[in-house]
């Protein structure tokens, strides 16, 4: 037998031909290696999205990868674009910026002028005859469209010397014939030809993926997709041995020939910072030298410490020797732009902790404010990966900031980072039942079943409950591919955009990436996602929008204009006992990251009193510290308050300040610079194979280096290894403390005036809505348990926000907003509104004539009561609202026509039972100031012996009790092996339950469906927190009629 | 508040003093306005069917069921789509015992028709229909859903829900927002002001509701077949006679549907016998007729087929439904293409064939998009009029991919001697074939541009003979109805000695999610004698080979 031939794969797509390839790109790297093939060409379908993952995988290893593209124009041709250096790398990712540019998100289109005018430069080209082979219409389809020979001259005509045949010998039955065609094309057009595989997987193996992916593609069931799918399995990457066997021996060796012309690699993308904001006459340097001196002067008008002065002096020279200066300059023109707006904003990350950061007012954790060793750390001179700022802004505004980016560098220079969109459970068994033939109930109960599914097989007797037969033949099929779909690290579905992070580049972004469009209006995103960019060491800035900046934003502006003083971000006063308490207590609702339950549950154990707590207590709620192990020990230390022995000076300088239990990501980092002597470098490495060692391995070689190192410098093998293993369960879920200490500034800032403005900054929440934790209702309650008057919506009275009013002892007074009544136009609500103050009105007519409210706006404020002062109940305001006439066009109202005023009896309706009211309360304003709905069924509860949650407040640990609420929220967080926590509310308070997942199993509907839920259980208590562990739960939603709640659930 | 007056008066007092008792000659007097508030005896009397919700939905073909046994009881009868009926019963209920025992016949009917139904009967048409839904939701007792005596009318209406009177939801919804919820709480409404929010239209149905104004509804008839018996003083046995005897009942078929302007698809036709069942004989139409001469003339070639166990009777003819019938059906035939005339005589045709083969041997082909052989056509129907065909291309992707040659139909019976006399085997290869192929054998045309006549002449549409051979080239127009296992030596197939394989393998890997997962290798094959076949070697262990279809 002759030596099989060398092999190059030159057309091959991965799973980010979304919906069309079947294997990551990994996998196709790995089985390349693995089959000996000299090189892997990459040739996604007009899109790049996927090669930065297979460059990653081919890194370090015996197989040469290609970066390429398929194309199919809109005439029918079909062509293969491979890159052959950085020039035609460039060309190719500007033309697949054109196809995507005009088309609708998802699509592209080319047309052969495109091509022409771009020219493809530096590029080889591979034809793909038969108009259809290998795409969306099936083999058949194209059978009818034998390859164009004119397709092949045109072709020859525009890249002479450098196009190809491609044969592809799929075994339909013609590989023969078809050959025979191209060969005597070849001949006619003195064209070479070369082998190809329209590869779509790895293995063959994946055939039934790829038929289930196309059909989802095409959106219909896999039983009609008919010709759509391919005839039979062969378009994977085949043995060499095969091959041989299939073609003409010079065929394969071409393969090597084209192969060895490409000599591009994405190792070669370098990157450029924009110039303009360096001023005329300045270097990058000097300009931001100047910009901090100025910010210093800013910040400490005494006069800058000399500690200080000379910290500054060693980051910029660091930022010089680094050259990021552009990097520094291009953050700091962002936000001074939303600065000169009005609109708040703070950065955080490592580098924005600096004192130039500070300086230039990315930031204000003011170094002196007990946060000093945080700066120690940011950038390191190895690590050759840019900074890392992100920068939030007042959710509601952040759109201007974007928009001024655009502006400033134009679309061809900045656009937003992809986010991949990975299957999910509930997405795979959407797709996948679709395309089974289930209907969409059945498909929403198998979803709905199946949606806190992580792939293992302990679902069969929830499926059974369901009505499914987990063993009948369609779920047999359907649940292996649903595995596969949602198996790490996720099968990609489409780009997205990223929330904000974005890439701005000096030259033409689009001949580093290709740009495509993002389904906002105005939006374009970059094929790649934040982990390739970063992969390849491209700058991005994040520009994220955080609801609590607005909120903070708005409570100022209130507290500010009702007592005269002028708060702002960082200047309210520091460190006060009294938050702090507050704070302690875990009377956190509304507060910024530190009113979820979880952080609820550790406050009273943890006892915040200084910002740095606070740092803390928003890193130690998170999965990373709870995963491994390290919060039990660290709050034990905190309490005994015994001195902590450390086995070194190093260990000590790096853990001391967490009492020797490592919780911040960056921790895990500096152990392994002091205690194992890493380099900054090798230890940021570390890092990024922690976040990836479940995708990829390679966590290992650090295993040796790691205990190696430490066992070297003399520390115990004990140390070292559980060193190691603490690392290992941290993984990539560390919070980093460069976050963690830009969120305690905001953390105390909206602790501060929740505990002395409770009024404004319940308005200020209720304002930013949507956001944070708790919906108006619970927001409302606790404003109102906190001594502060809530007054409703009327419309003689409500502006579209909620106001503060002045009580007669001048204390603030919340009056609640338009902005709250559900299905309220806004621009009704503003006719309103200024109608209101030309003059009151005196009727519901009245109102409805001069405001020119339509029908909808009308039965709006009807139904949340807001007509009270006018009409008196709700029936009654709905039965004057129905009655007034048809609403003219505008123009007519506003030119004041006469309008006859309709006389008619008020008809004696019944008035609205208590019960109705909060219906109606919930339903439109989603909140009520009446009783709450529980207190109108409490007798019936009581006879069940259901207790209050103040009934629970004074019982001992231990108890069997029951209770029952309104499901406010379930979490179900991904660390917590199968754990479900609840929070149940009634008119006397909230409850927290914790749901083991035997218990969530065993009671599966009760606890995914209830509204009002019934819980007998044990009550718990630990160090202040209180919690039932359910044993049995009842659905009780019944009892609530038509009561509409709506429960937050997060997951 | 402003602009308001004293009170309107409301619809109707809920409860009405009685003037006068009125005595039994009342009984006529007619509802009119307020007078009929205090009248005792009802000008009319509805009986209301609410067919519940089964897990078929009741469809309009289960009401006229249930209209056309109602008839017996009342000749008034009135469909309320989508699952309500009513029927007058004034006159009536007197034949049935009273009110009491009209109920109880109706709901025999319902339940003979395995319905489940409730039943309310009451002075008007749309308080019968509110009270019989009105007992469905509350499962009311029977006794308080029968209401004769209109003085007493609104007041067992007003505590029923709104949602009795199936108004749209809207309006529901309008009308709970100011607190009412029953039709009592509608009532008491001022009528200007009810108008003006909730329409006219409501306010006529409240008026209706209460007998205020009059209530017409359209009469339901029952749709007519055709169904002609007639007796013999003597016995028949030959088939001419029979045609004989049969003319003119088909001639009176005819009469009836030109005078419906009808059609018929089915017709059957039954002969009585002395001892034995009757013989059955029944026509099924590509298109529908109303030509008794055409009719005759299929039914004759039917019966000429007929065996008759004993001499007939008695015959009878029926008709199945009628059906409008399609003037035209131009455009599908050529003149000449199939043999003769124009497209007219297309249907007339394959009535005839089906008529002489019998209905199952004739019939449509379509392709099917699927990569496995077996799963590539599928029968159909050969509906051949102009509005099926243009409907079907429109609407039908598949058959639109498809040029016109390849909508066309196959005998079954398409083998060497499947066709009737008069037909020779065209086809040498076929002749030349060794195995035999049993009539049941089904041709499959794949879409082959191909199609066999009656005449048995094969027609072949012109093949493209370019490098690139079509699909239809690779796979044969016959495939066995199951694969045939096949010998082997040496891993290589043999049938009647060893098969040369002529050319390269398609391979087949798909059908795995319906379980008809195949994985197989095809080849063309040649037995020793020159037979072309086609023959595929299983993928997965034990590779066996199969034939599974023969070239022509």
């Amino acid at each position: 037998m002759t030596p099989d031939a060398p092999y190059a794969e030159l057309h091959c797509l991965t799973n980010f031909t979304f919906l069309r390839g079947a294997s990551h790109p990994h996998e196709l790297v790995g089985q390349a290696v693995e089959l000996g093939y000299e090189a892997l060409a990459i040739t996604d379908e007009c899109s790049v999205a996927g090669v930065v993952r297979a460059h990653v995988a081919a890194k370090g290893q015996q197989l040469k990868l290609i970066i390429g593209s398929e194309l199919r124009l809109t005439c029918g041709l079909k062509l293969v674009a491979l890159a052959t250096n950085r020039r035609g790398y460039g060309r190719l990712c500007r033309l697949i910026t054109r196809g995507r540019r005009a088309a609708a998100k998802g699509g592209y289109s080319l047309t052969r002028a495109d091509l022409e005018e771009n020219g493809l430069e530096h590029c080889l080209i591979l034809w793909l005859p038969g108009k259809a082979r290998g795409t969306t219409l099936g083999p058949q389809g194209h059978e009818f469209e034998p390859p164009d020979p004119e397709e092949a001259r045109w072709l020859e005509e525009h890249f002479r010397g450098r196009l190809w045949i491609a044969v592809e010998l799929l075994r339909d039955g013609m590989d023969r014939g078809h050959l025979e065609t191209l060969q005597r094309i070849g001949r006619d057009l003195t064209l070479p030809l070369v082998a190809s595989g329209d590869v779509h997987m790895h293995i063959r193996a994946r055939r039934r993926l790829q038929d289930a992916v196309t059909a989802i593609r095409h959106n219909v069931p896999i039983a009609q997709a008919g010709w759509r799918l391919y005839p039979n399995g062969e378009r994977y990457l085949r043995e060499r041995e095969r091959l041989a066997k299939l073609y003409p021996r010079e065929l394969l060796e071409e393969t090597v020939a084209v192969a060895r012309r490409c000599a591009f690699s994405l190792e070669e993308l370098r990157y450029e910072y924009p110039h303009e904001l360096v001023p005329e006459g300045e270097t990058p340097a000097s300009h931001l030298r100047k910009l901090t001196e100025a910010g210093a002067h800013w910040r400490w008008p005494q006069g800058v410490p000399p500690g200080e002065r000379a910290a500054i002096e060693h980051e910029l020279e660091l930022i010089a020797d680094l050259r990021y200066e552009p990097y520094f300059l291009t953050v700091h023109d962002i936000v001074a732009f939303a600065r000169s707006k009005g609109i708040l904003c703070q950065g955080r990350g490592s580098a924005a902790n600096s004192r130039v950061c500070y300086c230039l007012g990315v930031t204000s954790v003011d170094p002196l404010r007990g946060a000093s060793l945080l700066f120690e750390r940011f950038i390191s001179r190895e690590r050759n990966e840019p900074p890392d700022i992100d920068v939030d802004f007042e959710h509601e505004r952040r759109e201007e900031v974007i928009q001024y980016v655009y502006d400033k560098y134009g679309r061809e220079r900045a656009a937003i980072a992809a986010t991949v969109i990975m299957y999910r459970p509930k997405s795979a068994l959407r797709d996948l039942g679709k395309i089974f033939g289930l209907d969409p109930t059945e498909c929403t109960r198998l979803t709905k079943v199946m949606q806190w599914w992580d792939g293992g097989d302990a679902m069969r007797e929830r499926l059974r409950e369901a009505g499914f037969d987990p063993d009948g033949p369609m779920l047999a099929r359907l649940l292996p591919l649903a595995q596969e779909l949602i198996a790490f690290p996720g099968f990609p579905r489409h780009l997205s955009q990223h929330v904000g992070g974005f890439v701005i580049s000096e030259g033409a972004l689009e001949e580093l990436v290709p740009i495509e469009n993002a389904t906002m209006e105005g939006r374009t995103v970059v094929q790649w996602d934040k982990d390739d960019l970063n992969d390849l060491g491209l700058l991005k800035v994040d520009l994220l929008a955080l609801g609590m900046l607005t909120a903070l934003r708005k409570s100022f502006d209130l507290v500010n204009d009702f007592r005269g003083t002028h708060h702002a971000l960082g200047s309210l006063p520091a460190e006060a006992a009294e938050v702090y308490e507050m704070i302690s207590r875990a009377d956190t609702i509304g507060v910024f990251q530190i009113e979820s339950r979880a952080q609820m549950a550790m406050l009273p154990r943890l006892q915040p009193r200084c910002y740095y707590d606070l740092v803390i207590e928003i890193a130690i709620v998170r999965p990373g510290p709870i995963q491994g192990d390290m919060v039990h020990p660290y709050l034990k230390r905190r309490k005994s308050g015994e001195p902590v022995r450390y086995p070194s000076r190093e260990v000590a300088g790096v853990l001391q300040r967490t009492l020797g239990v490592p919780i911040f990501q960056e921790q895990v980092m500096q152990l392994a610079i002091a205690a194992a002597g890493f380099t900054p470098g090798e230890a940021d490495a570390l890092r990024r194979a922690m976040g990836a060692w479940k995708r990829s391995g390679g966590i290992e070689h650090f295993r040796e280096k790691l205990i190696g190192g430490m066992r070297a410098r003399g520390y115990a093998e004990e140390f070292a290894q559980r060193l190691y293993q603490q690392m290992l369960g941290f993984g990539e879920y560390g919070f980093p403390e460069s976050h963690s200490a830009s969120f305690a500034l905001l953390a105390y800032d909206s602790a501060w005036l929740k505990c002395h403005e409770p009024a404004a900054f319940a308005a200020a929440l209720l304002n930013s809505q949507p956001m944070g934790f708790y919906a108006p209702a619970q927001l409302v309650r606790d404003a109102r348990a906190h001594g502060v008057e809530v007054r409703p919506v009327d419309v003689c009275v409500s502006v579209w926000d909620c106001t503060l009013e002045r009580r007669d002892d001048e204390e603030p007074v919340l009056r609640l907003g338009l902005r709250l009544v559900k299905s309220l136009t806004r621009n009704g609500a503003d006719r309103l509104i200024a109608a209101r103050r030309e003059q009151a009105f005196d009727s519901v007519q009245d109102l409805a004539a001069r405001a020119a409210l339509d029908r909808g706006d009308l039965e709006a404020l009807a139904a949340a009561g807001a007509f009270a002062a006018l009409s008196g109940n709700r029936h009654l305001a709905f039965w004057e609202v129905a009655g007034t006439e048809r609403p003219l066009p505008l123009e007519a109202a506003l030119v004041d026509a006469p309008h006859e005023e309709i006389h008619e009896p008020t008809p004696l309706l019944r008035t609205p039972t208590e019960g109705e009211r909060i219906v109606a309360d919930y339903a439109s304003i989603g909140l009520t100031l009446g009783r709450h709905p529980l207190a109108l069924l409490r007798e019936s509860l009581q006879s069940n012996r259901l207790l209050t949650a103040r009934d629970l407040d004074g019982m001992a640990h231990g108890k069997p009790v029951r209770t029952a609420g309104i499901v406010l929220m379930r979490q179900r967080p991904g660390t917590a092996s199968g754990v479900t926590f609840l929070t149940l509310e009634d008119e006397t308070g909230q409850v927290n339950i914790i749901v083991w997942e035997r218990i969530g199993e065993e009671y599966r509907r009760p606890l995914v469906e209830s509204r009002l839920l019934e819980v007998h259980g044990e009550l718990q208590r630990q160090e202040g927190v209180m919690h039932v562990v359910a044993h049995r739960l009842i659905d009780r939603s019944r009892l609530l009629g038509e009561l509409i709640t709506r429960s937050r659930d997060f997951h | 508040m402003r602009h308001r007056r004293a009170l309107e008066l409301p619809f109707q007092e809920s409860t009405s003093v009685p003037g006068s008792a009125p005595g039994p000659g009342d009984l006529l007097r007619p509802i009119s306005g307020r007078a009929a508030v205090s009248t005792r005896a009802p000008a009319e009397l509805w009986l209301a069917v609410h067919l519940e919700e089964s897990p078929s939905q009741p469809g309009r073909q289960d009401l006229e069921r249930l209209g056309a046994r109602a008839q017996r009881l009342t000749p008034r009868i009135s469909l309320d789509p989508p699952d309500g009926l009513l029927l007058e019963v004034k006159g009536s209920r007197h034949l049935f015992g009273g009110v009491e025992g009209l109920i109880r016949e109706m709901a025999g009917e319902c339940s003979r028709l395995r319905m489940a139904c409730s039943l309310a009967i009451a002075p008007t048409p749309l308080a019968a229909s509110a009270l019989a839904r009105a007992g469905r939701m509350a499962a009311a007792p029977a006794s308080l859903l029968i209401v004769t005596d209109p003085a007493q009318l609104i007041g067992r209406l007003s505590p029923l829900p709104l949602a009795a009177l199936r108004w749209p939801q809207d309006t529901v919804d309008r009308l709970a927002r100011i607190g009412v919820r029953t039709i009592g709480e509608a009532l008491r409404l001022p009528r200007a002001g009810f108008a003006r929010r909730f329409g006219t239209a409501q306010l006529l149905a409240l008026d209706r509701l209460t007998g205020r104004a009059s209530d017409l509804k359209d009469r339901f008839e029952v749709r007519a077949r055709f169904r002609r018996r007639r007796e013999l003083i003597y016995e028949l046995e030959s088939h001419a006679a029979l045609l004989a005897v049969l003319e003119p009942l088909l001639e009176e078929l005819g009469r009836f549907l030109e005078a419906r302007q009808c059609g018929v698809l089915t017709l059957e036709c039954r002969l009585q016998h002395r001892a034995v069942a009757p013989t059955r004989c029944v026509l099924r139409l590509a298109a529908p007729l109303a030509d008794p001469r055409q009719l005759a003339a299929l039914l004759a070639e039917r019966l000429n087929a007929l065996v008759l166990p004993e001499p007939v009777r008695g015959c009878e003819l029926r008709s199945g439904p009628l059906v409008s019938r399609v003037l035209s059906s131009a455009g599908l035939w050529q003149p000449g293409e199939q043999g003769g005339g124009a497209a007219a005589q297309a249907p007339e045709l394959i009535e005839r064939l089906r008529a002489r083969l019998g209905a199952e041997a004739v019939y449509g082909l379509r392709l099917v998009e699927d990569h496995r052989p077996e799963a590539g056509w599928r029968i159909r129907e050969p509906v051949i009029t102009a509005s099926a065909v243009q409907s079907g291309l429109q609407n039908d992707p598949v058959r639109n991919a498809l040029t016109k040659s390849q909508e066309r139909f196959w005998t079954a019976d398409a083998g060497p001697k499947g066709l009737g006399a008069g037909t020779k085997p065209s086809n040498p290869s076929l002749e030349g074939f060794p195995g035999r192929l049993s009539s049941r054998e089904r041709v499959s045309g794949g879409g082959s541009p191909s199609w066999r006549s009656a005449s048995g002449q094969d027609h072949f549409a012109i093949r493209s003979e370019g490098d690139n051979p079509g699909p239809w080239d690779r796979r044969p127009l016959w495939l066995l109805s199951a694969p045939r296992l096949l010998n082997e030596r040496d891993g290589l197939p043999r049938r009647r000695g060893p098969l040369r394989l002529l050319c390269e393998g398609e391979r087949v890997e798909t059908g795995w999610w319906d379980g008809g997962e195949l994985a197989r290798d095809y080849y063309r094959a040649v037995d020793v004698r020159g037979a072309r076949l086609w023959v595929f070697r299983e993928r997965e262990p034990p590779h066996r080979w199969f034939l599974h279809g023969v070239f022509g």
